[in-house]
């Protein structure tokens, strides 16, 4: 092989190389199915599950909220679809929320899911028409997952206990 | 250096251990980017690397070589940069007061190394001892002292260190494998410093028919090559 199409091959080589670097540094892919879900997401080639997402669509309409998780989870394996997302936020929320005081350990990964829909979505705007949700956007739901992990005087309020879940 | 070695292997091996230089695994794979002050220890690392001669700039880029090879000379020159950036991102301690310790070490050990200009051989034998140091001292030694289990050297170590507060030392407990990782990429990063073209001294040769010549440096590499 002449040289010249060595230092070419080698070139190309270091900049695939160089660039797949990069995206690996800047996704912080954790699995296998992370990292190529991310892949295939860049591509735009990426689909979730159809028939899980509906399973999970059920179970948390059901207020099953740990299987409608699962059934997430294996919708959108690689964590790149932003509804899938959404909801998974949703469902930590509805779980988490109590009349006198929400379980922070609910809501805390629960803003996490929230957060990164909302990175997921394109310019960061996430709206789900759904009937069944009262709040519709990703904003809201952050919002209100900020409002119960934080902790101030409104708390003490005693007509707290007439809030309603959303 | 042939073609292939400057074009595909050397990059390579430096873009790989600057891929595997930020990787900690705990109960999960993180890939930590190099902090800045990383940055300023690679600098000052390539300025030790080309005044000992271990990295000859003008034989990866000059006016006589095609505008391809002049290219594929500068990739081999800022691919070592990142790799040695990212080479003492793995080898300091991540954070606390060893991390700061540490890092005042490192400047001041290449301060000192550039002031000294030692030849090409001595300083690759002196970065196989820092490099060797800061392994052993962060993926030993540190590492023992932030197991929560603790063994025979943490009890040696806190007979040693009585009376210190262990809040300044302890670090991020890795799993296993981050040191497997940190020390293959470390001895991968040594060998790419070895294969780099270098800047050979000149020195007299007495050819065949007994008349005297200045050698160059590219007859002593294509010999050894």
């Amino acid at each position: 092989m002449r040289e010249t199409n060595v230092r070419a091959i080698g070139l190309t080589l270091t900049i695939v190389y160089a660039i797949a670097i990069v995206w690996l540094y800047v996704r912080q892919p954790q699995t296998v199915a992370e990292l190529t879900g991310s892949l295939t997401s860049t591509v735009g080639a990426y689909h979730v599950d159809r028939q899980a997402f509906d399973d999970g669509l059920r179970f948390f309409r059901e207020d099953k909220f740990e299987p409608a998780r699962a059934a997430f989870h294996r919708a959108d394996p690689a964590e790149q679809d932003a509804r899938t997302q959404f909801y998974i936020a949703y469902s930590y929320y509805r779980q988490g929320w109590g009349r006198i005081y929400d379980d922070d350990a609910l809501f805390k990964p629960g803003l996490e899911r929230v957060i990164k829909a909302i990175a997921l979505a394109p310019q960061g705007r996430l709206v789900v028409d759904d009937p069944n949700l009262q709040m519709h956007s990703a904003d809201e739901l952050k919002a209100e997952l900020e409002a119960g992990l934080r902790t101030d005087a409104s708390d003490l309020n005693p007509l707290g206990v007439f809030r309603r879940r959303k | 250096m042939t073609g292939t070695a400057e074009a595909v292997f050397l990059p390579l091996v430096f873009l790989t251990v600057a891929l595997l230089g930020g990787v900690r695994v705990t109960d999960r794979v993180a890939l930590l980017p190099p902090p800045l002050f990383t940055l300023v220890l690679g600098l000052l690392f390539l300025g030790v690397l080309v005044k000992s001669g271990a990295l000859a700039p003008h034989r990866l880029v000059n006016a006589s070589r095609s505008a391809l090879a002049n290219v594929n000379g500068a990739v081999v020159i800022v691919a070592t940069f990142f790799a040695s950036v990212q080479a003492f991102n793995l080898a300091t301690p991540e954070a606390g007061l060893p991390r700061l310790l540490c890092d005042v070490f490192l400047v001041v050990l290449l301060l000192n190394t550039l002031a000294a200009s030692p030849d090409r051989v001595r300083v690759l034998r002196s970065l196989m001892v820092i490099f060797g140091s800061a392994f052993v001292l962060k993926f030993i030694v540190l590492a023992a002292l932030a197991d929560p289990e603790g063994g025979l050297l943490k009890r040696s170590l806190l007979a040693l260190l009585e009376g210190l507060t262990l809040g300044t030392l302890t670090q991020v407990t890795f799993h296993p494998a981050t040191g497997y990782i940190a020390f293959f990429t470390l001895v991968l990063f040594m060998i790419g410093l070895t294969l780099l073209p270098s800047n050979v001294p000149q020195w007299p040769q007495v050819t065949i028919d007994g008349s005297a010549r200045i050698a160059s440096s590219d007859d002593r590499l294509t010999s050894r090559e």
